[in-house]
């Protein structure tokens, strides 16, 4: 328990400078670091503009519900090169932390990992209940009305 | 009687394989020129790789110029190459202005229904799907495993049209990346 909590602790904290790298065994952990709370897992990176335009909205989303146990988790698919362009997008955007960058080994396990259903197309969001189960995955731009609703029935 | 049942057999687990799966049957393929004249191609006799490309996204162009070396290298060999745009955000003049900027060796097709994307369940650019002469999908991914070509470990449409060619079966039949979604036409319900 004291290890997911510093491992949350320290993703949070150096999400203030850069982007905490994230591989599969992380995920797992950041999943179950945040049981009792319902998670949005969101894959998104600079160059995709469709994850670009939703994200103000997720933010937003994540504001509004956060005191209901509601908590937004992102994780950028950019190429290490582009982690500071990640950042200063993220920082103009408010996106809270935990913030994360991809960092496995193989690109193709990681996305089989996360859902086989999953071809890699950016943007892609996955709903997890309070005990950690995944209840929604999204591939493509969230119909963010359909999700919020969906959010506060998990809630 | 041994040779047709194999036959039946094999029919009955391409007709069974869904949009995409490895071992998918596709005969032909209906896209359009960006003159929008509408072109088939057949998928018996040599085997075809179809990559669904885009204009705009980024991860896509990242390939432009392995694209070409994928053209150049394999075309020579009898492998018919399609290159195909399904994205209904991408005008014919974005794609053949695009085309030129890239300086590609290759025609680039419209998909302008979503038609051919649908019927091999294609969701990303890049995205390839590579079938035999026998229009059997044998694989079905990405085009290697590095956005940046400094990183590629593994050419895997490169490594699977070589093993067609030589007739051997196809060893990695599918893989994923990170890439951009296709941006299909709403249909109403």
């Amino acid at each position: 328990m004291r290890f997911l909590l510093s491992f949350f602790v320290s993703g949070a904290l150096a999400a203030a400078a850069g982007l905490t790298p994230l591989a599969e065994p992380d995920y797992t952990k950041l999943i179950a670091a945040h049981k009792g709370k319902v998670v949005l897992v969101n894959f998104w990176a600079t160059y995709c503009v469709p994850c670009r335009a939703e994200m103000p909205s997720l933010v937003k989303l994540h504001e509004k519900l956060k005191a209901k146990g509601f908590q937004l988790v992102t994780i950028s698919a950019d190429e290490p090169e582009d982690e500071g362009r990640a950042v200063m997008f993220l920082d103009t955007t408010k996106v809270p932390a935990p913030r994360y960058i991809r960092k496995a080994k193989s690109e193709d396990a990681f996305i089989q990992f996360l859902d086989p259903k999953w071809s890699g197309a950016l943007p892609a969001t996955f709903l997890y209940d309070r005990t950690g189960k995944k209840i929604k995955a999204l591939f493509g731009e969230a119909d963010l009305k359909a999700l919020e609703a969906l959010i506060l029935k998990t809630l | 009687m041994r040779l047709s049942l194999a036959a039946l057999a094999f029919a009955i687990a391409a007709a069974a394989a869904e949009p995409g799966e490895v071992g998918q049957h596709v005969s032909t393929l209906h896209l359009r020129d960006l003159e929008n004249r509408e072109l088939t191609f057949s998928l018996h006799g040599k085997p075809t790789a179809v990559v669904f490309i885009s204009a705009l996204c980024p991860v896509s162009n990242a390939y432009n110029d392995r694209l070409n070396a994928l053209y150049r290298a394999f075309s020579s060999r009898g492998v018919q190459l399609l290159f195909v745009n399904s994205n209904s955000n991408e005008s014919a003049a974005e794609i053949a202005e695009h085309r030129r900027q890239a300086e590609f060796l290759f025609p680039v097709l419209r998909d302008t229904s979503n038609q051919v994307a649908d019927q091999m369940g294609a969701s990303t650019t890049p995205e390839a799907f590579l079938f035999d002469g026998r229009g059997i999908l044998r694989y079905r991914g990405a085009i290697d495993d590095a956005k940046n070509p400094a990183r590629v470990k593994q050419s895997y449409l490169a490594l699977g049209l070589d093993e067609l060619l030589a007739n051997k079966p196809v060893t990695t039949a599918q893989s994923k990346s990170f890439g951009c979604t296709i941006h299909r036409v709403r249909k109403l319900n």
